[in-house]
């Protein structure tokens, strides 16, 4: 079942056309992608491999895009490499690399792109290219991580502080706590369907219906 | 490419369903946490498809997913309007579990409905950049209607050139004020109504019928 609820679990086939108008189990609309064989857990739990193929998979995985709701975990490793994205046809403009100048943009579109290794974290640029790429990438959520790599890993506060600083949609000031900017989450082109405490979001990019 | 082919195709025909015949309006239901929106919206679904929208409660953020109610057909004066009814996620720009606390709910609980209320804030405010053709804002009537969240939500609206109704909620409680509401956006109608007990549904379903038929 390539195709799982994020809400409820329930699988569908590729193609499946139920899920185009919401869960029939829970009437949820976020759908996250899985290949053949991936393991069902959500997405919060360790990520496997590329669920998304490059190519044709993740060109169908976003065809459903608006109607269907395709999430996409932008952060970690879990996403296929950015120039696997556009290419397809008419490809909207609504998508996260679309090469949009705006700088969330950009630092999105170089997120999904590479992952930048922990240790690069603290003294990386100033700005722009790392903030999607917390290093807790196998974590569970909203827990401190594991001790064995903290050495590895700046602190979750730091790490919080910098995710704010640029994404200043969502605020994230404790697990549990947050702090909205709703003109930002208004002007956004994708948005945030899932918050993880170590500030990882899963974001869905909508895309208009072809034809 | 079979498959995409295969998507594509079925993504056409639920297109092409969707989007046939009257095209019916997509109306979004709009408003702060706990104003009587799901009640609202059941009340709605219930009378004229007799189903329901989703669960209600006196526990702020209940709905955190936006949910569709479908064609929904409003008789007024022997012509139908139809309808697609969206209950969205109470709209707040501060979310914080311990206020679940008080509700009698255990940590975690509180915490995972904290951050699904945030994910659903932001869901109801994409609905609200493309995805909706109307809106109807609901109020609850007891309480202050000059908040930050209900003057920018409705600078919003305004700014989309959306047509807005207002509906001051919960005219059976005590302290209830419609004139308030009246006074905080006087650039609007506002219609008074109790969702709950379904007082003053005709004109809500005539001014529904007005502004979004
Ligand atoms: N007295 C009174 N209570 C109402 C009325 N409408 C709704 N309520 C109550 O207000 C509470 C909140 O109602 P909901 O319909 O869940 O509110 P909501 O706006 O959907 O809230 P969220 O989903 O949390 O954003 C419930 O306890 C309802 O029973 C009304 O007209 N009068
Ligand atoms: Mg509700």
């Amino acid at each position: 079942m390539p195709h799982q609820c994020t809400n409820c679990g329930r699988g569908f086939e590729d193609g499946s056309q139920e899920m185009l108008s919401g869960c029939p189990n829970c009437g949820g609309n976020k759908f996250q992608f899985r290949p053949e064989g991936a393991d069902s857990s959500p997405p919060s739990e360790e990520p496997p491999e590329p669920p998304e193929p490059p190519g044709g998979n993740s060109t169908v995985a976003k065809t459903v895009g608006k109607t269907a709701a395709t999430v996409r975990d932008i952060v970690g490793s879990d996403e296929p490499p950015a120039g696997a994205e556009p290419a397809d046809t008419g490809d909207a403009s609504g998508t996260v690399n679309a090469g949009s100048t705006d700088a969330e943009d950009a630092a999105q579109a170089s997120a999904r792109g590479d992952v930048v290794s922990p240790d690069e974290l603290p003294d990386h640029a100033p700005e722009g290219d790392h903030q999607f790429d917390p290093p807790a990438a196998d974590s569970a959520p909203s827990v401190e991580p594991p001790a064995d790599d903290t050495q590895d890993r700046p602190d979750l506060q730091e790490l919080r502080e910098e995710l704010n600083s640029q994404f200043e949609s969502v605020k994230v000031l404790a697990p549990g706590q947050y702090e909205l900017n709703l003109m930002e989450l208004y002007d956004r082109e994708e948005y945030i369907v899932a918050l993880q405490e170590d500030g990882r979001y899963s974001i869905q990019v909508p895309e208009p219906i072809q034809e | 490419m079979g498959l995409l082919t295969n998507l594509k195709d079925s993504i056409s025909r639920a297109a092409a369903s969707l989007f046939s015949e009257e095209d019916p309006k997509r109306i979004g239901i709009y408003g702060p946490p706990n104003a009587g929106k799901t009640t609202l919206a059941n009340r709605i679904a219930r009378d004229w498809t007799g189903d329901a929208v989703g669960p209600e409660s006196h526990v702020p953020h209940e709905t955190r997913r936006a949910r569709r109610k479908e064609n929904v057909e409003i008789e007024r004066d022997g012509k139908k309007v139809t309808i697609d009814i969206v209950d969205t996620p109470g709209v707040t720009t501060k979310v914080d579990y311990t206020e679940f606390l008080e509700h009698d709910m255990e940590k975690d609980d509180a915490v995972r409905r904290s951050r699904e209320a945030t994910e659903g804030v932001a869901e109801a405010m994409h609905w609200l950049r493309e995805d909706v053709d109307g809106v109807i804002y609901v109020l609850d009537s007891s309480t202050d209607p000059f908040t930050q969240v209900n003057t920018m939500l409705i600078g919003i609206i305004e700014s989309q050139d959306l047509p807005v109704l207002i509906l001051a909620n919960k005219i059976d409680l005590e302290d209830s004020s419609v004139q308030r509401i009246r006074n905080a956006y006087p650039q609007h109608e506002t219609i008074p109504l109790s969702a709950l007990e379904g007082d003053n549904m005709d004109e809500v379903y005539d001014k529904i019928a007005e502004y979004f038929g």
